[in-house]
C-alpha cells in the first residue's frame, strides 16, 4: 500500500497531476479564508465571539459545503453551491423539458452542451444567492452569523449601494473562479475536480467539529472516533457494494471472424443515488424554517399556530417529528433519484442492440421489466442504509452534543468516503497503465 | 489612501465582469450530478485546443490581478 503510494509518486505525469490537484485544494482552502471587500474582518470575528450556534441549522448544508466560508464572508462564500444547485435542476430539467432530454440521449455532444447550460445557470444562480446573502448581512448580520442584534450590529463599514453591488459582483466572481477551478482538476488533475472541491471543504471541517466532541470529556470522544471508524468501514463496505446481473453476449460470425460469446456482468450499486437524497431532503426541510422566520411578528403579537409547531419542532435535529419527516424525505427522495437516473427501458435497449442477454430473460420488454424489479429491491435497502446514516448526526446531537456538521453522518461522511474511493480508484487506474500495482489489491 | 482604494475597486469590479465572461467562454468539463457523486468512470479526453489553452492563460492572469486586488483592498481597509 504505501510502496504504491511511492510508485505514484515516481511516475512523473501521476506526480504532476497529484500535485496540481493538491494545489488547486490548497488555492481553494487560501479563497475561503479571504475576507470579501467590505467587509470588517475584525467585526466579523467580533460577532462570531458572541455567536452561540442557534441559526446554524438553517445554513447548515450551505456553510457545510462552503467549508466554513459562509460564515467568514470570504470572496468564495458561496463556494460549490450553486454549481450544485444548478446541476440538480439541469438534471430534474431533463425529465420535464423534451428538448434537454434529446439533448441526453444525444450523448457526448448533448452532454457537453448541458455542461455549458449548467455553468450559465451557476453564474444566474450566484448573482441571485450573493445578491440575497449580502442583503441579508447588510440588514441583519445576526440572523447569518450568529449573536443578538445588539451586540452584532453590522459587519460592514460603508453599506451603501456602491460598495453592496462590488460585494455582490465578487462572489458572483468567486463562484465563477470555484467553478473554473473544478474543471481544471476534472481537465489536468486527479478524480472530479467539482466532488473533490466539496471534499476539500467538508474535509477542512472535520477536524474542529470532532475536537468540539472533547468538551464532554475523553471519554465521551474515544467513543465517538471508535464509532466513527465503524461508520467510516460500514459505509465503505455499502458503497463498493453491487448487485452483478449477469450479461451473455451472443456469438457472432463477422467476415472469418467469431465475435462476442463472452459474458460480463452490470453491476447496479445498492446505494445509486449516492448523497443526493440527502442534499435533496435537507434541503427541503430547511425551507418552513425559514419561511417561518420571515412570518415571525415584528410587533409583539403572537405568532400563528403553525409558525410556532416549526420553530419547535423543525427548527432542532434532535426532535422527533423533525426525525421523522427527514426520515421519509430521504426514503421518498432515494426512490425518485433512481426512478430518474436509471432507466432499465434504456439498458434493455442497448444489450438488444449489442446482441446481448440476461440468461433466463427474454430481450426487450421483460428485460426492463426484470431490471426494474430488481432495481426496485436493491434500492429499498440502499434508501434505508441511506436514511439510517442521514439520522447518524441528529442522534450524535442528542446524546453527545455535537453541532450539526457531526463529521461521522450524513451528507458528510458520504462525500468523504465516496469522492476518496472514487479518487484512489482513478489514481489507481493511472498506476495500471503503467504497470505498477495499485493500491487496492 | 481614498484614491487607492477607489483605483483598486474600480479594477476589482472591471477584473470581476472580466473573469465571469471568460470563464463562461470555457468550455465545460465533467458531466452533470451523477459524475460529481461517484457516478460511472469518467473519460477525459485528450489535450486542449490552442484556443482553451490561451483562454486558460488569460484566466489564470485575471485571477492573478482580481485576488490582488481583494488582498490590496482589505490591506488598505485594515491600515486606513
Amino acid at each position: 500500500m504505501l510502496t504504491a503510494f511511492g510508485r505514484a509518486f515516481k511516475t512523473p505525469e501521476l506526480r504532476n497531476k497529484i500535485l496540481f490537484t493538491l494545489g488547486v485544494m490548497a488555492l481553494f482552502r487560501l479563497g475561503s479564508q479571504l475576507p470579501t471587500p467590505g467587509i470588517s474582518y475584525s467585526l466579523v470575528q467580533h460577532c462570531q465571539k458572541g455567536a452561540t450556534g442557534s441559526g446554524q441549522s438553517l445554513l447548515g448544508l450551505a456553510n457545510l459545503f462552503s467549508g466554513g466560508a459562509l460564515l467568514q464572508l470570504s470572496v468564495f462564500a458561496l463556494g460549490i453551491m450553486p454549481y450544485i444547485t444548478s446541476s440538480i435542476i439541469v438534471q430534474l430539467l431533463t425529465v420535464v423539458i423534451p428538448r434537454f432530454e434529446e439533448l441526453k440521449k444525444e450523448g457526448q455532444s448533448g452532454q457537453t452542451k448541458m455542461t455549458q447550460y449548467t455553468r450559465y445557470l451557476t453564474i444566474g444562480l450566484a448573482l441571485l444567492q450573493s445578491s440575497t446573502l449580502v442583503a441579508v448581512v447588510r440588514a441583519r448580520p445576526s440572523t447569518l452569523i450568529g449573536g443578538s442584534s445588539s451586540s452584532c450590529p453590522t459587519v460592514m463599514p460603508n453599506n451603501d449601494l456602491l460598495h453592496v453591488a462590488i460585494m455582490v459582483l465578487v462572489l458572483t466572481a468567486g463562484t465563477g473562479l470555484i467553478m473554473w477551478l473544478g474543471e481544471q482538476v476534472t481537465e489536468h488533475g486527479v478524480g472530479n475536480g467539482m466532488s473533490l472541491l466539496i471534499l476539500t471543504a467538508i474535509a477542512a471541517r472535520v477536524p474542529g467539529s470532532v475536537w468540539a466532541i472533547h468538551d464532554r470529556g475523553w471519554g465521551t470522544f474515544l467513543l465517538v472516533l471508535a464509532i466513527g471508524l465503524a461508520i467510516i468501514v460500514a459505509v465503505v463496505f455499502v458503497e463498493n457494494s453491487y448487485r452483478m446481473i449477469p450479461v451473455q453476449y451472443a456469438k457472432r460470425m463477422i467476415g472469418r471472424r467469431m465475435y462476442g460469446g463472452t459474458s460480463t456482468y452490470i453491476p447496479l450499486k445498492v446505494n445509486m443515488a449516492n448523497v443526493i437524497p440527502i442534499i435533496f431532503a435537507s434541503s427541503l426541510i430547511a425551507l418552513p424554517m425559514m419561511v417561518a422566520q420571515y412570518m415571525q411578528p415584528q410587533n409583539g403579537k403572537p405568532a400563528p399556530g403553525w409558525v410556532i409547531w416549526v420553530t419547535n419542532n423543525l427548527a432542532q435535529g434532535d426532535s422527533k417529528s423533525y426525525m421523522l419527516i427527514y426520515t421519509v424525505l430521504v426514503l421518498f427522495f432515494t426512490f425518485f433519484y433512481v426512478q430518474i437516473t436509471y432507466q432499465p427501458d434504456e439498458v434493455a435497449d442497448n444489450l438488444k442492440q449489442a446482441g446481448s442477454f440476461i440468461p433466463g430473460v427474454r430481450a426487450g420488454k421483460a428485460t426492463a421489466q426484470y431490471l426494474a424489479y430488481v432495481l426496485n429491491r436493491i434500492t429499498v435497502v440502499g434508501a434505508i442504509y441511506l436514511s439510517v446514516l442521514a439520522l447518524i448526526p441528529l442522534v450524535a446531537l442528542g446524546i453527545v452534543g455535537a453541532n450539526t456538521n457531526f463529521p461521522f453522518g450524513g451528507a458528510s461522511i458520504i462525500i468523504l468516503v465516496g469522492v476518496g474511493l472514487e479518487t484512489v480508484k482513478q489514481i489507481d487506474s493511472k498506476l495500471q497503465q503503467h504497470h505498477y500495482e495499485g493500491f487496492l489489491q | 489612501m481614498d484614491i487607492v482604494q477607489i483605483a483598486l475597486q474600480v479594477i476589482v469590479v472591471v477584473t470581476s465582469l472580466f473573469l465571469v465572461l471568460l470563464i463562461l467562454m470555457h468550455k465545460g468539463q465533467g458531466g452533470g450530478l451523477s459524475d460529481m457523486f461517484g457516478g460511472g468512470v469518467s473519460s477525459s479526453l485528450g489535450g486542449s485546443s490552442v484556443a482553451q489553452r490561451n483562454l486558460d492563460r488569460l484566466t489564470i492572469v485575471v485571477g492573478l490581478v482580481w485576488a490582488l486586488c481583494i488582498v490590496g483592498l482589505g490591506l488598505v481597509a485594515r491600515f486606513s
